[in-house]
Parts: C-alpha cells; structure tokens; sequence
C-alpha cells in the first residue's frame, strides 16, 4: 500500500539519481575538449512495481550506472589511417629533404654535365687553348662533386633515419609498457560488470598513439587488449608486455629484433617506424642505385672516348673520371683522375691542333649508356623518380589527412561530447531534481499536515 | 548526424585555404609555377633535358660567332694570297715582254720575291695563337723556308752513327719537301735501325713523295745527313727520336725561295648543330699545293725572272695563274661555311626563343592566372575565417544566459 514514506524515499532516490546524472553531465563537459574521451550517457532504470491490494504502483528510479557511448570499428579504422598517415608523413617528410639535391640550379648534375659538353665543344674551336682545356677540367671536376654531393645527401639522410629507428622503438616498448599495465585493470571493472570508461580512454589513447608508430593488429576482449605487430610480432599479452630491441646490422643501418633476437626490420609496415624503415631501406637505395649506375656508366663511357684519342703530348688518352669497377658507390667517389689540361685527348691523330676526338667525347651526351637511356634522360629520369615519390608520399599524407578528419568526425559523432546537448542535459537534470526536491517538499508539508492533525482536534 | 565540435573541420578548412594561398603567394612572387620537383615531376624532368639542349645551343651559337671570326680571318689571308698571285701575274707578264732590259726584269724578280713572303706569311697566319693553315700541326709554322741538307745532333767522328744504329721505337721522322709539296712520314718500329729509315728514303724518292736524289746517308762526321742532292731541291726534316737528336738545317744549305710544308692535311669539324658540323681550316698542302704548288711556281717565276727566257718566264707566269685558279677555288668552299654560319645563328636564335618559351610553360606561372587564383583565395581564405568566427562562438549557452 502507497504511504508518504514510500513516496519520500522514491523521491530521495530520484534526488540521488538527477545529482549523479549532473555529475556525469559535469565530468562530460569538464572532458569536452579532452583528446581520447569517450561521453557517458547515465543509464536510468525503473524500479520494479509492488502490487498489493489488487493494485500496482511503481517505485521511482534508480541509477544503475555509466555507459560510454563506443564504436570499436572506428576506433580501429582511425587506428589504420594513422598508421598510413605518420607512415606517409615520415616519407614525405626525408624526401622534401632530398628533392633539393635533384632541383635544378647553378650546380647540380645536370646543368654541370650540360656544361661539360658545353666546354668540350667550346674546346673544339680552339683545341691548343690552354684555357679552353683547363675548363673542361673544371666542368668535369663540378660534374664529379655534383654526383658527390647528390650522393651524400642521400646517404647522411639514410644514416640519419637510424636514429629515428632507434627513437620510434624506445616510444613503442613504452607505450606497450602502459598499455600492458592497464589491462589488468579494464580486466577487473569488466569482471563487475561495469563499464571501463576512464581506463578504456586511456588505453585506446595509448593503442592510438602506437598505430602512429607502427602498424599493430588488435584484438580486444574482456580481459584487455592482445597486439601484435602486422607479420605477428606479439608486443601486449594480458599484463605482459614484449620490448622491441634495436641492433647495428653488417649494412651498417639500425635493425629492430623482436624479443627472441630475430631481425623483423623487413616485416614492420606503415607508422612512423615503417615509413621511416622503407625510406631507409627501399626508397633511398633505389634512388641511389640510379644515381650510382648513372655515375658509373657516364664516367666509363667517357673514360672509353677518352681512350679512343690523343691528349696534347701525343699520348693516348687515359682515364678522364676515376670511377669505382663496381657500381656500388660510384656517384659518391667519382674523381677526376687527371689535372693536368694538356692530358685531354681531343686530337684524333696525336697532333696537338686535332679536334677529332672531342666528337667522340661530345657524343657521350647523345649515346645510349648500358642502362638504355642517354645521360640526360638517366638524369631526367632520376629528376622524375624524386619529385613522383615526393608527390605521391604528399599525395597519401594529405588523402589521408582527410580521411582521419573524417573518421574523427564520425567518432565525435559517436563518443564526442556536445556542449549543447550536455547543457541541455543539465537543464533536463536539473528540472528532475527540482521536481524530486518539489516532490521532498510537498511530503513534508504533508508530514506537518498529518502530524497535526490530532492536535488541531484536541485544540 | 551528430555534430559535436566543428573545431577540427574548421582548423582543416583554414589550414588548406592557408596552405593554398601560400601556394598562389609564391607563384606570383617567383613567376614560376613549378617551385620544387613534386609540383610537378614530369614537367621537372621534361625541364633538365631542355635545358641541356638550351646549352647546347648557347654553346653552338658560341662556336658559331667563334668560327665566323675565324672564317673571316682565314677568308682575309686567303683574299691577300689571291691579291699576290695576281701581282705576280702582272708582274710576270711585264717581265715577259722581250722589251724589258735585264735590269728591269730583276727589279721585278725582287717584286715577285717580296709577294712570294708575303704569300708565305698568310699561309703562316695564325688565330688564336693556331695556325690557320697548318691542318692540326697548329703549334709550329706550316711553311718553313727549306735547306738542302739537314743533319742530326748525335753522331761524331769519334762515334759515328752507323746503318745499324737503333732508332726509338715510336719515335716520329718527317722530311717534307718543297719542290713536291709533300712530307714523307717514318715511325720506327721496334728493332728498325738507320737502315730502316735509309730504306724509306728511298721508297719515298720511287713514290715521288720526295725530290729524285733526295737520301739518308752517314756524313763524314758521323752524323745522320739527309738532303736532296742538288741545290734547287730543298727539304725540311724534323724528328722526336732520341738516337738522332734534332735534326737542324745544315750550314749555307738554304734554298733560295723554297719553302716546305711542315703541316698535315687534318681538317677539323665544330659542331655548330644537333646534327650539324663545319669544316673549320683548309690545310696549307691543300690550299698552296693542291693541283699546282703556289709556292713552287712564284719560285720558279722567280728564278725565270732572274736567269730564264721570256719563254721560261711566260710558262712560269702560266704556272702562277694555274695557281691563282686553284686558290680561288678553294675559297669557294670557305665562302659557302661562312654563309651556312650566318644561317645556322639565325636558326639558333630562334631555336632558342623556341626552348625559352618550352621552359616558361613546362615550369612558367601565367601571370594573369596566378593572379587570378591569388585573388581567389584571398576571397576564399577570408571566407573561411569570417565562416568561423561566426560558427564556434555559438552555443546554447550564450541563448540561456538571462
């Protein structure tokens, strides 16, 4: 049967609910701007009706707790595109560095052999010019410190990414470290039933910012999450955390070791570390190879047109470019190998006032080297290779710049906290717990009411 | 769908209209809508090949403005020689006439002999410190006045060179002779001895490349001698070998106006053109001895003038006027390279205009465009920063405020 108690505890209870509800309501808007929060919604629910006396009346509200408003599928998607997109970022970001070397200026490869040819033919004018020869001297040593330096630049880029290697391990045993630790934990709220909010939060931010790193695999459960890396390298199991190792290889370069000592550097994709890894070991090897085969080829042919003459003496001519036998290395050590004007074998015939054989050096501009293309368009094409790979590492950062602010935005759609409705929420609250106060109120005036019931009579 | 901050749509939006405009900003600065390679690749790479066509033209014009200096140079002294073959012409003419006294024909002798020096001087000319008509001998004098008998520097009484004597292999001997126009050429081989070059000789002499009588001996003083046996003959003789040291003109040997080619016959080419080369000297054999040696008939006019008949006078004039023929026409050739350089620096030029304006649109901003696309995104640029200032101000707040 319905009394005043009953219905003051319903509303002590509705009082107890609204100001846990304003409680959430308040955490959410203290959180609004908080990167990694996920809103709390706070879940109501009627208490069950008692029936007596053929009737049944219903017993106010009560709060059962907090759920985060989660999408685990988006979550993961952001995962993957940050992947891609500190992947795409550290490509772009060794390559913007590069692209100079390859820009055209007063003294890169192409505008100094141009003017190698240039002051061959110059040459062929007025073969016993001392001058004349002393500038194709010239333009061939500009021409060998150009391949030089385009090869340095490529090689203190590559050695510099190790320590970045390094850096991008030391955050990720971090980072599994804490995302190890918190397991236990989410395990635990789990385990009661409750949501794991705050601890989820965390750990999602921490999961997060290791996708940034590294390409992981992830597997969620109730006792936390399981990582690996993307070939299955275990990095979080349970409490247990796996610490990444780093080692100097034969080649010189940073290696990653999984716990057990075995070389993984070749299986980690995407993320900071994957990004910085194939532009290390893919990217810039391949660009200088094309620089090296470049130097190697040129430097031969002109050492063969070279040969076919005479230089100044009468002698025939020797080497003009010292260049490796391998081509391994080549941009980076070619020299001259003569410095002496008169050791230029323009004469054809050994006479000194012969131009003949500077044709034959003129047309190494135009012969196809062994790789198919002539000088220039080798050159050309390795111009091409640099700025395409700048471009597309530009291209994938930006799309997925875009695609991130989406996924971001159908996660804030989700989880995100909205001012307004909060501020809304508070009113909706606020009004309850006036009602309940109301209602507190009302019963008391009752209470005074009844009490004095019996004393109004005996008055 | 559920919108709840626009901060990182707005931040987005103002980032790229900022990264645009920025973008804009430096076309228009640098008037280059290609500032770095990943603007564009293709366009990157299509510009080092021009460019190293454009300095390929730089430099052909180049050669072209060179050569056109040289041309004419070469086209002046050629224009002298022809000028003094006609002098000598005239002059023999005179002479021949039965009517002019044996002292007159002198005086005329000593006119031919001053037009003789001065053919030879232009066919010594030089440019740029080259002989011009020296083929590539360019480094020494092409026409030295020649002796009868050159003799080496190794070789006494004492120690006297001999047949057997070794010569260097690799070592060069050269005799060029004045009367026949041409140079007889001996590289010792391993193992040859003065025997071998004896034997060259006169091989030579058989094939006519040297003067009959013409021989390599062992002198009384034990010296390599080499002469031509009679005193109207004269030869020029050098060699590097280190068994015979110089070979120098033997004392009072001197023939009177006779002087030897000491050049080759080597022509040069300059590349003027992709695909296109000019002929840059005519070698002093060709142009002064080709068909009828210049030097040998004012020679021989000269001699006819001093000691000869009006008929020996009158066949050496026809001597000089075949020669005059035969120079002319080898200016021919000059004259037509001479017009295919103006040609070729005309059609540079404009090869050049073409490779500029390529550049401009392979990696040139079009300013009006750029300016344009500046202009827009300054507009656009504002319009995202006024559509933001006005969005995140409002929230519910602000309307529940009394």
């Amino acid at each position: 049967m319905a009394s005043l108690s009953t219905s003051l505890n319903m509303a002590v209870q509705s009082l107890g609910a609204d100001t846990a509800a304003l409680q959430m309501t308040n955490n959410n808007i203290a959180n609004a701007n908080t990167p990694g929060y996920t809103r709390e919604t706070a879940v109501f629910q009627e208490v069950s009706a008692t029936s007596g006396d053929g009737m049944s009346s219903g017993n106010g509200v009560e709060l059962t707790g907090f759920q985060s408003i989660r999408d685990e599928l988006l979550q993961r998607q952001i995962e993957q595109e940050t992947t891609a997109q500190s992947g795409a970022n550290a490509q772009q970001s060794t390559l913007q560095q590069i692209q100079p070397a390859f820009a055209t200026t007063t003294d890169d490869i192409g505008t100094d052999m141009s003017a190698l040819f240039s002051s061959i033919s110059s040459l062929s004018t007025n073969p016993t010019s001392t001058s004349s020869r002393e500038a194709v001297l010239t333009a061939g040593q500009n021409l060998a410190t150009a391949f030089n330096t385009a090869s340095n630049t490529l090689t203190s880029q590559q050695t510099g990414l190790n320590t970045q290697v390094t850096q991008d391990v030391s955050q990720i045993n971090q980072l599994t470290k804490q995302i190890a630790a918190l397991n236990p934990q989410i395990a635990e709220v789990n385990s009661t039933g409750q949501d794991a909010g705050t601890l989820q939060d965390q750990q999602d931010a921490l999961v997060l910012k290791l996708s940034a790193l590294t390409n992981v695999s992830i597997t969620q459960s109730d006792g936390g999450v399981t990582l690996t890396t993307g070939n299955g390298t275990a990095l979080v199991a349970g409490s247990q955390s796996f610490a990444l190792q780093t080692a100097t290889g034969s080649d010189g370069m940073t290696h990653v070791l999984d716990q057990s000592g075995n070389d993984i550097t070749k299986t980690l994709t995407g993320g900071d570390l994957g990004g910085t890894i194939q532009t290390r070991d893919t990217i810039i090897p391949g660009l200088l190879n094309q620089l090296d085969t470049l130097a190697n080829q040129f430097g031969k042919a002109f050492n063969a047109a070279q040969a076919t003459g005479y230089d100044e003496n009468g002698n025939a001519g020797q080497n003009f470019f010292t260049v490796p036998t391998t081509v391994s290395g080549s941009a980076g050590s070619i020299s001259m190998a003569i410095s002496d004007p008169a050791l230029i074998a323009a004469s054809s015939d050994g006479t000194s006032g012969s131009n003949g054989n500077l044709a034959n050096l003129s047309a190494v501009q135009t012969n196809t080297l062994p790789s198919g293309q002539t000088p220039g368009n080798a050159y050309a094409s390795l111009v091409y290779q640099v700025g395409s790979l700048t471009s597309n590492a530009k291209a994938e950062s930006s799309a997925t710049t875009a695609s991130l602010l989406q996924l971001n935005n159908q996660m804030s759609s989700v989880s995100g906290v909205s001012i307004d409705e909060e501020s809304a929420n508070l009113i909706t609250y606020q009004q309850a717990y006036e009602a309940a106060a109301r209602v507190v109120s009302t019963i008391q005036a009752l209470f005074t009411t009844t009490m004095s019931m019996g004393t109004a009579s005996a008055a | 769908m559920r919108v709840t901050n626009m901060v990182p749509d707005m931040q987005y939006a103002m980032q790229q209209s900022q990264q645009a405009l920025a973008s804009a900003e430096e076309q228009v600065a640098t008037g280059l809508r290609v500032n770095q390679l990943s603007d564009d690749p293709s366009a990157s790479a299509n510009l080092t090949v021009s460019l190293a066509q454009s300095a390929n033209v730089d430099q052909y014009t180049s050669n072209v403005t060179s050569l056109q200096s040289q041309m004419q140079m070469t086209d002046s002294s050629i224009s002298s020689i022809v000028t003094s073959l006609n002098s000598a012409v005239t002059a023999g003419t005179e002479g021949a006439n039965g009517s002019v006294s044996s002292a007159q024909r002198q005086a005329i002798a000593t006119q031919v002999q001053g037009l003789l020096s001065s053919v030879v001087a232009e066919g010594n000319a030089t440019f740029s410190g080259s002989y011009l008509f020296g083929g590539s001998e360019a480094a020494t004098p092409p026409f030295v006045a020649a002796s009868t008998t050159y003799t080496s520097a190794k070789g006494s009484a004492t120690n006297p060179l001999s047949a057997t004597t070794a010569l260097t292999a690799g070592s060069v001997t050269t005799i060029s002779d004045a009367t026949t126009g041409k140079t007889m050429t001996f590289k010792a081989k391993a193992g040859d001895t003065i025997a071998a070059l004896q034997a060259a000789v006169a091989s030579a002499v058989s094939a006519g490349t040297l003067s009959a009588g013409a021989s390599a001996t062992i002198n009384a003083s034990g010296q390599l001698a080499i002469g031509t046996n009679n005193s109207k003959d004269g030869i020029v003789v050098t060699s590097n070998d280190a068994a015979l040291g110089t070979m120098t003109a033997a004392a009072n040997t001197s023939v009177a106006n006779a002087y030897a080619y000491v050049g080759n016959g080597s022509v040069n080419s300059v590349q003027i053109g992709s695909d296109l080369s000019v002929a840059t000297n005519v070698p002093g054999n060709q142009l002064l001895g080709s068909g009828s040696n210049v030097i040998g008939s004012l020679g021989s006019l000269i001699t006819a003038l001093q000691s000869g008949t009006t008929t020996d006078i009158g066949n050496a004039v026809s001597a000089v006027t075949a020669a005059l023929k035969s120079v002319s026409q080898q200016r021919m050739p000059l004259d037509n390279t001479i017009g295919e350089l103006e040609s070729q620096d005309s059609y540079l030029s404009q090869e050049k205009v073409t490779l500029t304006s390529q550049q401009t649109s392979l990696v040139g901003a079009n300013l009006a465009d750029a300016a344009t696309t500046l202009s827009q995104d300054e507009l656009q640029n504002s319009a995202v920063m006024a559509a933001a200032a006005k969005v995140m101000p409002q929230t519910l707040l602000q309307y529940l405020q009394p």
